[in-house]
């Protein structure tokens, strides 16, 4: 299959009736395993400066589920959440990784850096030697690592972690080390962005990336152009209070400047997305998540806050397409 | 012999970051610190938000419990708003907050502490599994250690229960002030339902019988891991239309008496956590300390009457007469599952008194309070907000999570908290041993770390 045809795929699995990322991506990525001897994408997850959400929406993806994606597709070799290994143990392995597979393994990292004192606010292990700040390790493995994701909007732009007034200095991913980082925002990531990121990653290599390295698979267009209420927004029919059935723009919608497909893919088995149960998108993939988004409920022009509309695809429409 | 000094780092399968710090001698613990590693700083974060903001953004603290962090928030605006709450919309409620914790107790179990007693595949993430008193035998060590994959679909459906009412999950949208914004069709609670039923049948078939099996396989466990046995609910799962009744009581449990929980006896202290008191500021204004030398934690240490508390299932379980035992680290694993089990029929009921209709939510527009507090229990035990509103901004916001009580550092007269207490005391016969003793201890209090730090 080439890389189109994947792409494709992905799309279509948005619209399908089981979408998602659905069954037919799991036997092309073993068919191409088989046909390629390629090994899986060996893993290290670092958790730093956020709630542990990504690796709970990780734990909600559906075909392929959790246990598909470890026996398929990636080596998760550390992560703080899943390893059976405890204390001095996965820190071996974490070593043990890094000289193994330099220059091979993919580095996860959910959650921001903080950067203030050293970066004393994120301790991801204490050891002997003193304590391993997260904006260490992030830049140990970083400098090892064949791909650097950046899960979340914590990890992909400081997110809530770096919200005002940012007392850690916390910052994302990309900002601190100087290298290519590929951000899966969202807060959390729909588990679909994710693991169809890393599924391209093991067969076709880095995917395509917007202006603000995310893949355009999943962030290319905004949440206002394809949203099932649109018809309501041009035609000036606006919600009157949260529960009601028309556009969302009065109660606060970011969703013309946010970029993701929820309104297609949406969440948990696909079954529903902010805007379906009557309230506002609030941009959680934005690079000024949550401060630009606030107030929540409060309409896009009078948010104090917003960094414009987000990134120069909304900015200047391509000809002939609306926003 | 001086003790050894050990560190016990990072302490994995949990939520959020936690080291432990141990002397040890003739095989003894007999001291420990519990040290929560990470920092974002919720409180000055909610500061000058619009009050309502609360229950999307507060809900970020939380990857694994975020729901009860929008509900109390939720229940905390009601008040300030003086909202009337639906009965309808009580049930979509406490039928959002019971699929977040069947989620977070089923995967606490199965993900987080199985393989603290199984022996897991030699493969990832099971890589370097210390194995030393896994004591199954093959064949149902072969069946435990198959569950694993059962739980990551019922851990997924819970989820998706949140999410077909609350519209995504973690961090759901619908539950807000006021009510519930999504309409309780026919067809979602017949969804819903079929989801509980199945969740049901993996609680019954697999959850129960495989805590029954460890519970015997490690009876030791029912004298390791001890508390001083003071419990602390602040109730669960609330109807009427002001918030104000409670299915699962609150209370306070010491020597098996039970009292009313009063919120003003509430207090933290910071002796030996990274804050400092900030002189030139408000009297009660504290900022970070990152090296404060006498302090190991971001983690506050919080009181009730002065003493440590401990919340969770097992508080829950023993306030409410659904379960008697000890205080013990096997106790606590159980009451998490006999909960499971009692949500999971809850959730049935509930889906059942659920009438179809309009979405039921209400929300006023002016606030008549400008201070309010707002608890309920959480997975992990007591769970208070507490917000000072001016000009519908929050000037100040205060946010107790169950691990902070769980997982308190000593105070100003170096009394330890539940979990410290529990580890203290402890024998560890071989130095191998020791992680896989004090890691089974540390679990079964399922701590949320970036809760307790927030």
């Amino acid at each position: 299959m080439e890389k189109a045809d994947f792409g494709q795929l992905c799309r279509d699995n948005a619209t399908a009736d089981n979408h998602g990322l659905s069954a037919n991506v799991l036997p092309i990525t073993r068919r191409y395993l088989v046909d390629n001897n390629k090994e899986k994408l060996p893993v290290i997850w670092l958790e730093t400066s956020d709630s542990g959400d990504n690796n709970i929406a990780f734990m909600n993806t559906t075909f392929p589920y959790l246990n598909q994606v470890f026996s398929d597709m990636i080596d998760l070799i550390y992560s703080n959440t899943f390893m059976a290994a405890q204390g001095n143990d996965a820190l071996m392995l974490m070593d043990d990784t890094i000289n193994r597979y330099h220059g091979r393994f993919t580095l996860v990292v959910e959650g921001a850096i903080p950067t203030k004192d050293g970066g004393i606010y994120n301790i991801i292990a204490r050891t002997k030697n003193g304590p391993i700040t997260a904006l260490e390790a992030v830049r140990r493995l970083g400098a090892a690592a064949q791909y650097v994701v950046a899960i979340g909007t914590c990890a992909s732009f400081g997110g809530a972690s770096s919200a005002e007034p940012n007392i850690t200095g916390s910052a994302g991913v990309g900002q601190v080390l100087k290298r290519e980082v590929i951000n899966v925002s969202g807060c959390p990531v729909n588990p679909d962005w994710f693991v169809g990121t890393l599924a391209h990653l093991l067969m076709y290599g880095k995917p395509e990336l917007d202006d603000l390295n995310r893949p355009k698979l999943f962030y290319e267009f905004t949440i206002h152009r394809h949203c099932q209420r649109r018809s309501y927004f041009d035609k000036k029919d606006l919600a009157k209070k949260l529960g009601d059935i028309e556009c969302m723009f009065s109660q606060g919608c970011s969703g013309p400047r946010t970029s993701s497909d929820c309104p297609y893919r949406q969440w948990i088995n696909h079954v529903s997305w902010p805007v379906k149960v009557n309230t506002p998108c609030i941009g959680c993939t934005n690079r000024d998540f949550p401060d630009g988004s606030a107030p929540f409920f409060t309409p896009l022009p009078q948010k104090s806050k917003s960094e414009g509309t987000g990134h120069s695809e909304q900015i200047k429409p391509k000809k002939g397409e609306d926003t | 012999m001086s003790p050894q000094k050990i560190l016990f780092s990072p302490v994995t399968r949990l939520s959020g970051l936690l080291s432990v710090e141990l002397e040890i001698e003739h095989r003894l613990v007999t001291e420990a610190n519990v040290s929560c590693t990470m920092f974002r700083g919720f409180e000055y974060i909610m500061r000058n938000h619009h009050v309502t903001d609360a229950v999307y953004l507060t809900q970020r603290i939380c990857g694994i419990c975020s729901s009860v962090h929008g509900a109390v928030a939720s229940y905390l605006l009601d008040q300030l708003y003086d909202n009337d709450i639906e009965e309808n919309a009580q049930y979509l409620r406490n039928i959002m907050m019971g699929a977040d914790f069947l989620q977070n107790h089923i995967r606490h179990f199965y993900f987080f502490g199985l393989p603290d007693f199984v022996v897991m595949p030699n493969q990832p993430p099971f890589l370097s599994q210390n194995c030393y008193d896994c004591r199954f035998d093959e064949k149902d060590n072969r069946r435990l250690a198959s569950h694993y994959l059962e739980a990551i679909k019922a851990g997924e459906k819970s989820h998706q229960i949140l999410a077909l009412f609350g519209g995504k999950a973690p961090h759901q949208h619908s539950f807000v002030h006021g009510g519930v914004a999504v309409a309780p069709t026919a067809d979602k609670i017949n969804q819903a339902l079929a989801l509980v039923r199945d969740i049901q049948d993996f609680v019954k078939r697999y959850l129960m019988p495989d805590t029954e099996l460890i519970a015997k396989c490690y009876s030791d466990y029912f004298h390791i891991g001890e508390t001083p046995g003071r419990f602390l609910s602040f109730g669960l799962f609330r109807f009427g239309s002001k918030n104000n009744q409670m299915l699962w009581q609150s209370g306070v449990l010491e020597n098996g008496r039970l009292s009313d929980a009063h919120l003003g006896l509430i207090q933290e202290d910071i002796s030996r956590a990274w804050f400092k008191r900030a002189a030139w500021l408000k009297s009660d204004e504290i900022s970070p300390a990152p090296h404060k030398l006498e302090a190991y934690t971001w983690t506050k240490s919080v009181q009730y009457r002065g003493k440590h508390y401990e919340g969770g299932p097992l508080a829950r379980m023993l306030i409410n007469g659904f379960y008697e035992g000890g205080t013990s680290t096997m106790d606590r694993i159980v009451a998490r599952s006999l909960e499971t089990l009692l949500i999971s029929e809850l959730m049935e009921e509930w889906l059942h008194e659920l009438q179809p209709g309009e979405p039921p939510i209400h929300q006023k527009k002016d606030l008549v309070h400008n201070q309010a507090t707002a608890v309920t229990d959480a997975m992990r035990g007591p769970l208070l907000h507490s917000a000072l509103v001016q000009d519908e901004k929050v000037e100040k916001y205060d946010i107790i999570t169950p691990t902070v009580w769980n997982f308190s550092p000593k105070d100003e007269q170096n009394h330890r908290g539940p979990a410290e207490s529990a580890l203290v005391g402890t024998d560890i016969p071989s130095p191998e041993l020791r992680n896989v003793i004090l890691g089974r201890i540390i679990r079964s209090f399922d701590p949320c770390i970036s809760c307790a730090t927030h």
